[in-house]
C-alpha cells in the first residue's frame, strides 16, 4: 500500500551498492554463493562453515602442493586462472529467508553456483530456487534422504545421507554379531525435528530388514527441559544398543539423566550431531567411555594421507578448531563444485551441471574417507562411505569401516 | 460532528486508493526480484497484522497465538493440493473457514479468561497445535510439505520466476484486510469491540453482548490470517511446522500493529512498511558477517521507536487526525 518512494529508493540504493560487484564479476572471477545460518541459534555452525569455505577458496586460489583438485596452481585453470570469490548469505534457519537469499545471490550477485545450508528444511527451498534459475546447488552437509529424491536436475550431494549413515551402523552390528557378540535389541531415542525423524525412519527400516528387534522407539521434544520419563522407558527396555539422534544440549541432558536414574546403557551408537560436538564430551565425556558415533570425517586419515593433516592445520589456524563432521563436508562441497566449474570451463549453469554429472573424483584426492565422488542420476554420491568413531581415553578413533579403521572397537563398551 | 466523521472516512478511503494505485505501479519500475520479494512480504505482513489488529487492537483481546491460524491456512492449502490436487484457491477459502470455526471453538472457553490469562491461553494453544503438526505423519510431520511444482498459472497459483502475480495478490489481500477493518471499525461491531476493550463490565451493562462480539472479532481475524498462511505456502512452496506455526510468527503478526499503532486503521500498514524492509535489508546487507550486527541494528531501531512514540508511529500524525475527527 504505502510502498512507493521508500521502496523505489531502496531498490535504487541496493542496485547502486551492487554496481561495483557486478563490474568486477566481469573480470576473471568466479562467484559462488554460500548460504548458512550466520545469526540465531545455529550461528556458530555458520561461522565455522565460513572458515571452512574460506580455507577451500584459499586452496583453490593459491598454489599448494596437495593431491587435491585445484590445489596446484592459482585459481581455475579451465577459466584462465580465474579466482573463486565467495558471497555469504544468512538464512537464519528460515526456509523463506533461504529462498529469498538464494534468489538475491543469483539475480544480484550473479553467482554461478550455490553451496549450503546446514538445516535440511532450508535446503528444500534453496534447491527449488536453484532449479528454477538453473543454477547448480551442492548440499554440503544436509543429511535428509528426501532431499535428493525430489527429481531436481540441479541438486547434488557429495556427502552421505542419513540412510547411508545408519547402514554403516547396521553393517557394524552385523560384523560384531559374526564375531560372536550378542546384539538383538535396539532402543531408538530421537528428537522430533527433521533430523531425528529422518534418522529414526532409516533406523526402523534397517532394523526390520536385518532382523533386529526395536524394543523402544522414543521420540522426544527437542530442547526438552527434562528427559526423566523418556530415560525411565529406556531403562526398562534395557536394549543391547541405545541409538540416540540428538543435538548437543539434549545429548548432555540424556547422559546426565541416565546417570541420575542409574541406567547404564550396554552400548551407545549415536547418530552424530551432539555426539560429535566437543561440548558434549567436555560436559559428560567421562560418563560414556566407549560411545560410538557415526561421522563423515576422521582425522585418523591424516596418518595415511598427510595432506588431510596439513589442510586441517590451515582450517585450525582460521577457526581454532579441528575439522569436524560438518566443516569437512562443507570444505569438500566447495572443492567439488569448483572442480566442476573448472572442467565446465564456463560459468553457465547448464554446463556446470553437465560437469557435475561427469564428476569422478578418486577418494584419495579428497580429505574424506570416501571411495570416490561420483553422482547417481538423482545427484547423490553413493560412494561417500561414512565412518564410525569410538570415543576412548579422551579422543576419537576410527573403528569402521575396515578400510578406514585404525583400531578395533571396544565392544561392549566399558 | 457528522460532517467531520464523513470527512474522515472519505479522507481515509482516498488515501487508501491513492496508496494502492501508487503501490500497484511500483513493480513497473522496480524490476529487481529481491526488492519485489521484500515488497511482497511487506504487504503480506501488513495484511496479517491488520487481521491481528481486529482481535488484538480493536477488541483488545491480545493474541500471541495467531501462528495457529496462519499455519492452518498454510497446511490446509498445501495438504489439499499435494495430496488431492485441489486447487489452492479452494484451500485458501477452506483454510479460512476451518480457522474461523476453530477460533470460535477455542474462543468459547478462552474468552472467559481476561487480560494476561487470555494471552497465555493463546500461546499455549498455538504451541499445542505446533506439536500436533510436528508429530502428524500424514501431514509430513517434521519433514514438512514440499508443494509439487506444476506449470505456471493463476489456477495453481505458481510462478517460476516472476514475483508480480504474488505481488498483486498480496496487494489485493492487503486492500481487502484494510477495507474489512475500515468497514468494521465504524459499524456497530467496531463500537462494541472498543467498548469491550475499554471496560467489558460497563459495556455489558449497556447492552453489548461481550462474548458474542469477541467471538465475531476472533472469527474475522482468524479467517483473514489463514488466507495469509495459504498465500505464504504458495509463495514459499515449502512449509514445515517450524516455518509456519512457531511462536515467532505470532510475534511477527502482532509487532507491526504494536509498532505502528495498536487499534488504529493505519497502524499495522505503517508498522509493516517500516519493520519488514528493515529486517530483510539488515540481514542481507550486514548479516553476512556472522556477528549478528543486523539484529543489533534492528533491535536498536525498535527500541528507539518505542521510546520516542510509545503510542505507536501513527502518533506522528495524531494532531492532524484529531483536528479532522473532532
Amino acid at each position: 500500500m504505502i510502498l512507493n518512494r521508500r521502496d523505489v529508493l531502496l531498490g535504487g540504493a541496493a542496485s547502486v551498492a551492487l554496481l561495483p560487484l557486478a563490474a568486477r564479476a566481469q573480470t576473471a572471477e568466479v562467484v559462488i554463493g554460500v548460504i548458512y545460518p550466520l545469526s540465531g541459534a545455529s550461528a556458530q555452525i555458520g561461522v565455522d562453515a565460513q572458515k571452512a569455505f574460506e580455507t577451500a577458496a584459499d586452496l583453490i586460489n593459491k598454489n599448494y602442493d596437495f593431491d587435491l583438485p585445484l590445489a596446484k596452481g592459482e585459481g581455475l585453470s579451465g577459466l584462465g586462472g580465474a579466482k573463486v570469490r565467495l558471497v555469504f548469505a544468512d538464512h537464519q534457519a528460515d526456509p523463506q529467508k533461504g529462498r529469498a537469499e538464494a534468489e538475491r545471490l543469483i539475480t544480484q550477485d550473479k553467482v554461478c553456483a550455490i553451496v549450503g545450508t546446514y538445516q535440511s528444511s532450508v535446503a528444500v527451498t534453496v534447491s527449488q530456487i536453484c532449479e528454477r534459475y538453473q543454477i547448480p546447488f551442492i548440499s554440503a552437509d544436509n543429511s535428509s534422504p528426501s532431499l535428493h529424491r525430489r527429481g531436481l536436475k540441479f541438486y547434488f550431494r557429495a556427502a552421505p545421507h542419513d540412510e547411508m549413515f545408519s547402514t554403516a551402523m547396521f553393517d557394524f552390528f552385523d560384523a560384531q554379531k559374526k564375531k560372536g557378540q550378542k546384539i538383538e535389541t535396539l532402543a531408538l531415542f530421537h528428537e522430533d525435528t527433521i533430523f531425528g525423524t529422518d534418522s529414526s525412519n532409516a533406523q526402523l527400516k534397517l532394523a526390520a530388514e536385518r532382523g533386529y528387534k526395536v524394543v523402544a522407539d522414543i521420540k522426544y521434544r527437542a530442547n526438552s527441559p527434562s528427559l526423566t520419563a523418556e530415560v525411565q522407558q529406556l531403562k526398562a527396555a534395557d536394549a543391547d544398543v541405545l541409538m540416540p539422534s540428538s543435538y548437543t544440549t539434549d545429548g548432555i541432558l540424556l547422559i546426565k539423566t541416565m546417570g541420575e536414574l542409574g541406567y547404564k546403557a550396554k552400548n551407545i551408537v549415536a547418530q552424530d550431531a551432539g555426539f560429535s560436538e566437543k561440548a558434549l564430551y567436555d560436559a559428560v565425556g567421562d560418563k560414556i567411555p566407549g560411545v560410538i558415533s557415526r561421522g563423515s570425517f576422521s582425522l585418523d586419515l591424516a596418518a595415511k594421507r598427510p595432506m588431510v593433516g596439513k589442510i586441517n592445520d590451515m582450517y585450525k589456524a582460521r577457526s581454532g578448531k579441528d575439522f569436524n563432521d560438518y566443516s569437512s563436508r562443507q570444505f569438500m562441497g566447495l572443492i567439488v563444485m569448483a572442480d566442476a566449474i573448472n572442467r565446465a570451463k564456463s560459468i553457465d549453469g547448464e554446463k556446470i551441471r553437465e560437469a557435475l554429472v561427469a564428476t569422478d573424483m578418486p577418494g584419495e584426492q579428497t580429505i574424506m574417507p570416501w571411495s570416490r565422488v561420483k553422482f547417481d542420476e538423482m545427484g547423490q554420491n553413493n560412494f561417500a562411505d561414512p565412518v564410525l568413531l569410538q570415543y576412548n581415553g579422551g579422543k576419537f578413533v576410527t573403528i569402521a569401516p575396515p578400510q578406514a579403521a585404525v583400531a578395533e572397537a571396544v565392544w561392549p563398551m566399558k | 460532528m457528522d460532517n467531520s466523521f464523513a470527512q474522515r472516512r472519505r479522507r481515509d478511503l482516498l488515501l487508501a486508493a491513492g496508496f494502492t494505485a501508487v503501490a500497484a505501479l511500483v513493480p513497473l519500475f522496480v524490476k529487481d526480484v529481491y526488492v519485489q520479494n521484500i515488497m511482497v512480504l511487506t504487504l503480506m505482513y501488513a495484511a496479517l497484522s491488520q487481521s491481528w489488529n481486529i482481535l488484538g487492537g480493536y477488541c483488545g483481546q491480545i493474541s500471541l497465538g495467531h501462528a495457529l491460524y496462519f499455519g492452518l491456512g498454510a497446511y490446509t492449502t498445501a495438504l489439499l493440493f499435494s495430496k488431492f490436487g485441489v486447487l489452492p484457491w479452494f484451500g485458501m477459502i477452506g483454510g479460512g473457514l476451518i480457522s474461523a470455526v476453530i477460533a470460535m471453538a477455542l474462543g468459547y472457553p478462552c474468552f472467559r479468561l481476561r487480560g494476561h490469562y487470555f494471552v497465555i491461553a493463546t500461546i499455549v494453544i498455538a504451541e499445542i497445535a505446533y506439536l500436533l503438526f510436528l508429530n502428524w505423519d500424514w501431514a509430513g510431520a517434521a519433514l514438512g510439505i514440499d508443494i509439487p511444482v506444476r506449470t505456471d498459472s493463476w489456477l495453481t497459483f505458481q510462478f517460476t520466476r516472476s514475483k508480480l502475480p504474488y505481488f498483486y495478490f498480496a496487494l489485493g489481500f492487503c486492500v481487502v484486510a484494510w477495507l474489512v477493518t475500515f468497514w468494521l471499525q465504524d459499524s456497530k461491531w467496531g463500537y462494541w469491540w472498543r467498548a469491550v476493550k475499554d471496560n467489558p463490565d460497563a459495556a455489558e451493562s449497556l447492552g453489548v453482548v461481550v462474548f458474542n462480539s469477541k467471538m465475531g472479532a476472533a472469527a474475522v481475524s482468524a479467517f483473514l490470517t489463514a488466507v495469509g498462511g495459504s498465500f505464504y505456502a504458495q509463495f514459499v512452496s515449502y512449509i514445515d511446522p517450524e516455518s509456519v506455526m512457531s511462536f515467532h510468527f505470532s510475534l511477527l503478526m502482532a509487532l507491526p500493529a504494536v509498532l505502528g499503532g495498536i487499534g488504529t486503521l493505519w497502524g499495522p500498514v505503517l508498522g509493516a512498511v517500516i519493520l519488514i524492509p528493515l529486517t530483510e535489508l539488515t540481514r542481507s546487507f550486514i548479516g553476512g558477517s556472522g556477528r549478528g550486527v543486523d539484529l543489533i541494528v534492528y533491535g536498536t531501531l525498535i527500541v528507539l521507536i518505542a521510546l520516542a512514540r510509545p503510542e505507536g508511529l501513527i502518533g506522528l500524525f495524531s494532531r492532524k487526525r484529531k483536528g479532522a475527527s473532532r
